[in-house]
């Protein structure tokens, strides 16, 4: 802070250079700026609008101020509870199982073995795969009959020969599968990012703790988790915003629109054309997105400034 | 001033770490785990994360009658689902998508790295005031869902983009309507690549000191010389870090592709594999042979550029 004070301080004195500086900065920034301002700020700022007009794009009809009607309407219409609530649950199901597996893959992957660049490489291939095949490709392991799933379960004996459950019957086994595609392919982001964060402490710690007769389990919790709490923070933070957007997998699974709210602004815009109202739910997620974008810098600002 | 993020330093000890540990052989006491428990667990995680993808493979060399009588492995691999995608009756649109893909992924890498390498210059090393709220607020715009976009820009693609003077009628450019073209995806892609391309590559930028560049001037080098022949250079991890995240990420997007893509003149892989869902069944074989195709190019990018990977996300925060 001090040195930043002090700079500024010389950048006073010398008025030319600082007038050259920021002429230079401008022209650099200008060509983002101007398409950030028009391909982002813009329309973010104009479907604040649209959300308080009834705006349907193909039926001709006049665009009609509408105050916030499009909003309590929203609030009163089931699918978008039941919409809130399957997107809750698929966030918060998939980032703690995440979490929780993407540690323990880190802790592994942390220590020292031989072929360790292996297997960081290959943990990589699901994170890597289009996000549209993984769905399709755990629909197909979750077929009924002969998907490999209902083969395995048959082979080691937990179902019998005669047995052939439907794994997709309805919208709650529909997003435990998204779960489990999700944790798939999105746990190695989870386990490189704490990857990063476990290099970095110390191993004094450790050494400390081994001195007192640690055992796994307590130098997992009194000297891991503390030191990577910061990292474990921001991660749990990025992977809710990016499960709450959750569209691709579920449009594979299933043709129900109600399974997250993505989805049924969605089909709100591009299937039924109703500019107004989609506007207005996609407000809802914005806000909502918005709060952890808030959390998240201000996490970012703490950790730089105490480092 | 802005300061370097916790993960940025992490990169720098991680090197740190990597090379104090490779001298050591012995058990050390940040191995939490017994080797027996180690082995247990490197198995479970070799087996899950590949399990899958080698069942995509194996599906996709499968006959048809094999995939619907229950075997995992095939009996007698056949390419006969490759045959079908690539010379059958969705051949020329698979053709088409792939073509599609690469133009739409490499045009955004392009013009992402191009826009980003600029600005994440002057976020790094010029002094300007408002620096850090734009930097943040550059970083908000990452994190923002396409939900919230997506509305306006398919209006604004069907309409055609018009660049006009702020405050006047003068318009100095309009293009023709932008829906199912290429370009609509590739200036979409751009625009929410380019926050996370900045915020990656002003991490890197930032720590190239600035005594070289210094040096450089004295000797008679411009800014715009410097930062061609100092900064770029030196940036080189950054960069490629930032174009592999933009590449993936414009190979793997499906929300936008859907809204504003029609024809087989613009459709990427992503929907032309969602195509091959048919109302009643579904052609695995046909399907895992096309998803195995189009999931090839980013995974083999990612295993053999691995390390660049793990340098942009341990600096970056990405989103996905």
């Amino acid at each position: 802070m001090e040195k930043s004070a002090g700079k500024s301080a010389k950048f006073r004195l010398m008025g030319k250079k600082k007038r050259k500086d920021l002429l230079f900065a401008v022209i650099l920034l200008l060509p983002t700026f101007y398409i950030l301002f028009k391909t982002f700020l813009f329309p973010i700022y104009q479907s604040l609008v649209w959300s308080m007009y009834k705006y349907h794009m193909l039926d001709g009809s006049d665009v009609v101020f509408v105050g916030f009607s499009n909003f309590t309407a929203l609030f009163k219409n089931h699918d978008f509870w039941t919409a809130t609530y399957f997107t809750g649950y698929f966030t918060v199901i998939s980032t703690v199982a995440e979490l929780v597996l993407g540690l323990f893959s880190a802790l592994l992957l942390n220590q020292m073995f031989r072929g360790r660049v292996f297997f960081r490489m290959i943990i990589i291939i699901p994170w890597a795969m289009l996000t549209l095949v993984n769905g399709l490709l755990w629909k197909w392991i979750f077929q009924p009959g002969n998907g490999s799933f209902t083969i395995i379960l048959k082979k080691i004996h937990v179902l019998s020969a005669s047995e052939n459950p439907l794994w997709l019957a309805d919208a709650h086994n529909i997003i435990n599968s998204v779960v489990v595609a999700d944790v798939w392919k999105m746990t190695p982001f989870m386990t490189l990012l704490l990857l990063a964060g476990l290099q970095a402490i110390p191993s004094t710690l450790y050494e400390a703790a081994m001195m007192d007769g640690a055992g796994f389990w307590k130098k997992l919790w009194y000297v891991t988790i503390p030191q990577l709490f910061p990292i474990l923070m921001i991660a749990v933070v990025l992977r809710t915003i990016a499960a709450f957007r959750v569209y691709d997998i579920l449009t594979v699974f299933t043709g129900d629109p109600t399974t997250s709210i993505s989805y049924l602004t969605f089909n709100k815009a591009f299937r039924y054309f109703y500019l107004g109202e989609a506007s207005a739910m996609a407000w809802v997620s914005t806000a909502i997105i918005l709060v952890f974008i808030v959390l998240y810098i201000r996490m970012l600002k703490k950790n730089s400034h105490e480092v | 001033m802005f300061e370097p993020t916790i993960e940025q330093r992490s990169v720098k000890n991680d090197i740190a770490t990597v090379k104090r540990k490779s001298s050591l052989f012995k058990v050390k006491s940040t191995d939490l785990i017994s080797p027996f428990y180690l082995w247990c667990g490197l198995i479970l995680l070799a087996l899950f994360t590949l399990a899958p993808f080698v069942y995509l493979f194996t599906s996709s060399i499968s006959k048809t009658e094999e995939l619907l009588s229950g075997h995992l492995v095939p009996h007698s691999p056949t390419l006969e689902n490759y045959y079908r995608l690539f010379t059958g009756n969705g051949a020329a649109e698979f053709i088409a998508a792939m073509k599609n893909s690469i133009i739409v992924s490499l045009g955004t890498t392009v013009g992402t790295l191009i826009l980003a390498i600029f600005a994440s210059y002057a976020f790094s090393k010029v002094m300007f005031p408002f620096r850090n709220s734009a930097l943040f607020t550059v970083l908000a715009m990452q994190l923002l869902p396409s939900i919230s976009i997506i509305a306006p820009l398919y209006v604004m693609m069907r309409n055609g983009i018009s660049i006009a003077i702020p405050f006047t009628n003068v318009i100095l450019f309009q293009s023709p309507p932008l829906l199912d073209t290429v370009w609509s995806l590739i200036i979409s892609y751009t625009t929410f690549s380019l926050p996370f391309a900045i915020w990656i590559m002003t991490g890197y930028f930032q720590t190239i000191p600035k005594a070289l560049e210094e040096a450089a001037i004295i000797d008679g080098c411009s800014r715009m010389g410097s930062l061609f022949r100092i900064i770029i250079p030196l940036a080189m991890p950054g960069i490629a870090a930032t174009a592999i995240f933009t590449l993936l990420l414009a190979w793997d997007e499906f929300m936008f592709a859907s809204a504003f893509t029609q024809s087989f003149a613009s459709k990427t892989l992503p929907i032309a594999i969602r195509e091959f869902i048919g109302k009643h069944n579904i052609d695995w074989g046909l399907m895992t042979a096309g998803g195995f195709i189009a999931s090839l190019p980013p995974v083999l990018v990612s295993v053999f550029l691995y390390k660049y990977i793990v340098g942009g996300l341990a600096g970056g925060g990405v989103k996905e």
